[in-house]
């Protein structure tokens, strides 16, 4: 205690000091190597399904031979999304024998992508974005929102199974802010209220209409247009009268 | 001064004193020749392994405690056989010799006393604990054969 | 080359591959070639060629820039930045292991921003890594900790400890032979591209990402490969380090005696690092032509072999027939007496894996002083034809470092993985850098590359001899111009060993006359040990079978272990001498035991696969009354009343070569001719052959243990039963 006292202390004459200044490491939230679990190990089998089968040929064919090792991420996305949005140990092995490749390498690529869901998630992944635009528009009401009505924390799964929340940094759509991820889909512009009702029609097996839900279409202006309003001019415009021919 | 002290008679008396309290002239020479001394004294006491202390103030100090040793031992006496109890006596740290001491303690858990084995098949040898660098080949002993 | 001081290191001594090597040639001549580029290091100027790296070029004017992920025989990954240098014109620091010259370049390896970006860089890394330098193995040949007093800030800034602590990362299991302290790791991902290129088992990648990023191996598993051990000498910092060695001694207080390897028959340079008389572990020596800086992981681990099993006293068999200890004299004068009464055709010497070439020279004169003239290797190779008259039919002639330059390398009844895993590596480093093919006549076996296989049956080589295969492999064979043929001794062995070597030598011939390069040797024989090429070289016969079958009176066995001489195969009254090192299977057949010395314990010579005589030097004395085997044979033979002339090494080395030249020519290898004589005289050997060809060593668990020493060792038992344990595991 006297310890952190005395750096407590230290900090606040550190500023001008020759100094490192770093934040607290935060460690991802998912293990970086492989523990057996009985949802997850290499002897439960993953074979690709007869549609997905036609598309795995179809993505190879984009790749020449000797670069087949191209259409990892593609394959691995596929095997995730048959597996119900998360990539088991099996899967990877899969694609490794299909792409002749060596499992290390698969791996490597499966852990890197933080897209790449490794351990089983719920069947509806939402995916609530914290950065900076979204948390001043409140993203931090609509998450809690998400964790009382899902009853999931961030990070985990819900009891019943069919929720996993977790904190992502920006997904790109801050002129909408805050913004939730549900599997592939956006819902923008969100309120509690808002959050609410989508996630009781998730639970119903519903789908909620994605997009904004202010009544934009897109990501224009709020309250109305407020430049470009009136109709684009002709050609010609403003050019002086001795170059009109 | 008597004659006979003149002449050094008394101690001619004296020898024979020491003689006839050592048992004769036979028991004289064997006791000279066990311990190539022989003293006459009264004798004190006497340990549980056979050693008899001697006391005679007229030796001089530190000559005038001494030890015999028990006849078990013979030849092969040692200052470590006299007990812990009578080294005291015997070096002057007390005039009260163990069996006339009642103050002194006595525990179930003393050991018996032993004499220092260094030097007889009951030494201690401290042996290493370490494992040696190179472990030989022992031979499988043949069967049959 | 990893493990020297900073300042061996930093005079970078060690050649690099063939490109730079030449390029160097091209430097020393300092006339601008119009196809060099000049550049400047620090104002001097330098010329190479196009593609050089900026810290290869610096290299050749002696600037040493510090680095942790570049080495020099494994791809650039340039992801450590510790190599940063400040180019004129240039806007930032480059990575001066990645960055190719170009005309006219200035390169400030000093200057302000150097030093800048080296501290900073030093700076990151030594952010998340942990201060246990006083507990860890790597202390003292430490890339972080030399370069750090080097190049480093002389003050640190970190005070977070308190805040976060640093990172840490849970270590992994690969195996008995390498330790994790994964906390330690600053991914330079050396061992993963070493995995990756050299070893050819690629279980080592990075996982994660960021500040998560951790090198392993994702799912518990064994690092499954026979050069596993390198990538300790590889690691910069103490992650990945010895297990057999952890804790055992810092680098100051050991000894290095420089000395080869005979655990496999390509006689690698190691070093043998001593202490208190005891060898602590075994590090690679560099050596182009033979090892580079690879070492195998039997002849780097099965060193606490030479620690178990020894025999350490003379011991004699009493009247029950046990053996039991005794002094010197009664077992010199007991073998005297045997080998005095012994009629000389009744007399056998046979000679193991391990014998060095002044015993071998020793116990032959001996015997041919007694009248006897068998003298015989464990290994057999075929008298038929030319028999061993030629060095050339049982040597790799190619040589190892040749083969790199071949374009097509044909493997008959070989598994090269396991029987000389440095070959092994260099015909996968041709297969990855020059595209060289590779096609196996024997059992299938993963030797890490892609191969041809032929299949296994003895009459494909027929076949491709006579040229009636209809087999791509020949068309490919005919139409290369640097092809290599590698026989494997082992299947000399059989009834149909010589007319399978016949069809060898006519096929690798009948390649070698139609080349253009008149210097380029097709026919390779790859021996299975290290004392055979020398044993041959002297003269012994190779196999035993003939001269058991005359029921022999008195065996001498000098180290012969590999079982092929047996008391059942012997006359019951007959005398079995048994000098060797170990008490394994000769020792438990002898009558009499002679201990002698391993090869850690004698200046001995031994000539490897190709034909090269190096020396072993003396690094730790024989335990108890082990003596130097030459000197045992020597002190009998006085005993014998036949005095060899010879009273000391040098005397013994006159001998040697009065007998053969090469086998005191340390260092050197001889090209070797009489290709078409022994070629000639093998026609008629050319008979049909039907048998199938089967190798002794086919996965990694048969690798470790096939000598006395690796027999002996702990840590090669261990080894084989990680391997079978990882051979249950799905992964």
């Amino acid at each position: 205690m006297l310890s952190s006292l005395r750096t407590g202390v230290q900090g606040l004459w550190r500023v001008s000091a020759r100094s490192l200044q770093t934040t607290s490491a935060l460690q991802h939230d998912s293990l970086f190597v492989h523990r057996d679990t009985p949802e997850d190990n290499s002897s439960i089998p993953f074979e690709f399904s007869p549609a997905n089968q036609k598309r795995i040929d179809a993505l190879l064919a984009i790749y020449p031979e000797g670069h087949k090792r191209g259409a990892m991420i593609p394959l691995l996305d596929l095997a995730q999304r048959q597996n119900g949005g998360w990539l088991p140990i099996s899967a990877m092995h899969k694609v490794a024998e299909i792409l002749n490749l060596p499992r290390m390498r698969v791996y490597e690529v499966a852990t890197f992508y933080t897209m790449f869901i490794r351990r089983p998630i719920g069947k509806y992944h939402v995916q609530v974005c914290t950065t900076t635009p979204c948390w001043l528009r409140g993203s931090d009401a609509v998450l809690k929102a998400i964790v009382e009505a899902t009853g999931c924390q961030v990070g985990g799964n819900s009891p019943c199974g069919k929720f996993s929340v977790s904190e992502v940094e920006c997904l790109g759509a801050c002129v909408n802010a805050p913004m939730v991820q549900v599997n592939d889909d956006y819902y923008e512009d969100l309120t509690v209220e808002d959050t609410k009702e989508i996630i009781e029609k998730l639970k119903k097996d519903e789908k909620p209409k994605p997009g904004p839900r202010s009544g934009r279409f897109a990501a224009e202006p709020l309250g109305g247009l407020t430049s470009l309003t009136e109709e684009p001019t002709g050609p010609g415009y403003g050019l002086q009268d001795a170059l009109k021919a | 001064m008597s004659v006979a002290k003149l002449l050094a008679l008394d101690k001619v008396a004296k020898l024979f004193n020491i003689i006839k309290q050592n048992g004769g002239i036979r028991a004289s020479l064997y006791k000279l020749y066990k311990q190539e001394e022989l003293k006459d004294g009264v004798l004190v006491g006497e340990d549980k392994f056979g050693n008899k202390y001697y006391e005679n103030p007229r030796y001089f100090y530190s000559r005038n405690r001494w030890v015999e040793y028990s006849e078990k031992v013979h030849l092969n006496y040692d200052a470590s056989q006299v007990p812990a109890e009578w080294y005291g006596w015997l070096h002057y740290k007390t005039d009260l010799p163990p069996h006339q001491d009642p103050s002194r303690p006595h525990y179930k858990w003393m050991a018996e006393f032993t004499e220092n084995l260094s030097g007889t098949t009951g030494q201690y040898t401290p042996y290493s604990t370490t494992r040696a660098k190179i472990e030989p080949w022992v031979p499988k002993p043949k069967t049959g054969a | 080359m990893l493990r020297q001081p900073l300042s061996r290191a930093l005079a970078l001594t060690s050649p690099t591959r063939a490109a730079p090597l030449a390029a160097r040639r091209f430097a020393e001549q300092v006339q601008a070639r119009p196809d060099n580029v000049e550049v400047f290091i620090d104002d001097q100027p330098v010329y190479v060629p196009p593609g050089t790296t900026v810290l290869q070029a610096a290299a050749q004017v002696g600037v040493e820039i510090p680095r942790f992920c570049y080495h020099e025989r494994l791809a650039v990954a340039g992801n450590c930045r510790m190599c940063l240098v400040e180019v004129e014109k240039s806007p930032k620091p480059v990575a001066a292991c990645a960055m190719p010259v170009m005309k006219g370049m200035r390169v400030k390896t000093n200057s302000d921003l150097t030093r800048k970006a080296r501290e900073g860089v030093m700076e990151f890394l030594l952010v998340n890594h942990p201060l246990d330098c006083p507990i860890c193995d790597q202390g003292g040949e430490c890339d972080l900790q030399d370069q750090s007093m080097a190049f480093g800030s002389d003050k640190s800034r970190f005070t977070d400890i308190h805040f976060s602590g640093k990172r840490a990362v849970e270590d992994k299991d690969v195996g008995p032979l390498i330790k994790t302290i994964m906390t330690r790791c600053i991914h330079c991902t050396r061992c993963i591209r070493f995995a990756s290129e050299v070893a050819g088992v690629d279980d080592f990648g990075t996982t994660g990402r960021g500040t998560d990023m951790q090198v392993g191996t994702y799912v518990e598993k064994m690092f499954l490969s026979e050069l596993s051990g390198n990538i300790i000498d590889l690691c910069p910092v103490g992650a990945l380090t010895s297990k057999p060695y952890s804790f055992a001694a810092r680098p100051w207080e050991t000894r290095r005696i420089d000395s080869v390897d005979v655990l496999d028959p390509l006689g690698s340079n190691i070093v043998v690092a001593t202490r208190t008389n005891e060898v602590l572990r075994i590090l690679p020596r560099t050596n182009e032509e033979i090892n580079e800086e690879w070492l195998a992981d039997k002849s780097r681990f099965a060193c606490d072999g030479l620690k178990r099993q020894r025999l350490v006293t003379p011991m004699m068999a009493d009247s029950r027939g046990n053996l039991t200890p005794c002094e010197w004299e009664d077992a010199i004068v007991a073998a005297a007496r045997a080998l005095r009464d012994c009629p000389p055709d009744k007399l056998v010497a046979v000679s193991g894996d391990l014998a060095d070439a002044e015993s071998l020279v020793a116990l032959k004169d001996l015997l041919n002083k007694l009248g006897s003239e068998n003298t015989c290797t464990e290994q057999y190779f075929p008298l038929e034809g030319s028999g061993i008259d030629f060095r050339s039919s049982y040597l790799l002639n190619t040589k190892i470092a040749n083969v790199e330059e071949a374009d097509f390398v044909l493997l008959i009844g070989t598994n090269v993985r396991f029987e000389a895993p440095l070959l092994n590596a260099r015909i996968r480093k041709a297969f990855i850098h020059k595209e060289t093919d590779v096609a196996l006549v024997g059992p299938k076996v993963d030797l890490t590359y892609d191969y041809m296989h032929v299949g296994d049956s003895a009459s494909i080589v027929k076949d491709l001899a006579t040229g009636t295969s209809a087999h791509e492999v020949l068309k490919r064979l005919e139409s290369a111009k640097r092809p290599v043929v590698i026989l494997g001794a082992d299947q000399l062995k059989t009834q149909e060993g010589s007319a399978l070597l016949a069809y060898t030598q006519e096929l690798a011939l009948r390649l070698q006359d139609k080349l253009q390069d008149k210097n380029w040797k097709v026919l390779n024989v790859l021996q299975r040990t290290a004392s055979q090429v020398a044993a041959l070289d002297i003269g012994y016969k190779p196999g035993v079978g003939k001269v058991l079958e005359a029921g022999p009176k008195v065996v001498y066995l000098l180290g012969a272990d590999a079982g092929v001489v047996t008391r059942e195969s012997l006359p019951k009254d007959a005398v079995v001498i048994y000098q060797g090192h170990h008490g394994d299977v000769g020792a438990q057949a002898a009558d009499i035991v002679l201990p002698g010395a391993a090869y850690t314990e004698k200046r001995a010579t031994y000539v490897n696969a190709e034909g090269r005589a190096q020396q072993t030097l003396v690094a730790v004395t024989p335990p108890g009354k082990a003596r130097e085997d030459w000197k045992i044979i020597r002190a009998l033979s006085e005993v014998v009343g036949e005095r060899l002339p010879y009273d000391n090494l040098d005397e013994v080395r006159t001998r040697m070569s009065e007998i053969s030249p090469a086998l005191v020519s340390y260092g050197d290898v001889q090209d070797n001719n009489y290709f078409a004589q022994a070629r000639a005289l093998a026609q008629s050997l050319q008979k049909p052959v039907s048998g199938k060809l089967d190798v002794q060593l086919k996965t990694l668990e048969d690798y470790f243990m096939t000598d006395s020493i690796s027999r002996a060792s702990p840590t090669m038992a261990k080894c084989v039963q990680a391997v079978l344990k990882q051979k249950q595991s799905p992964y």
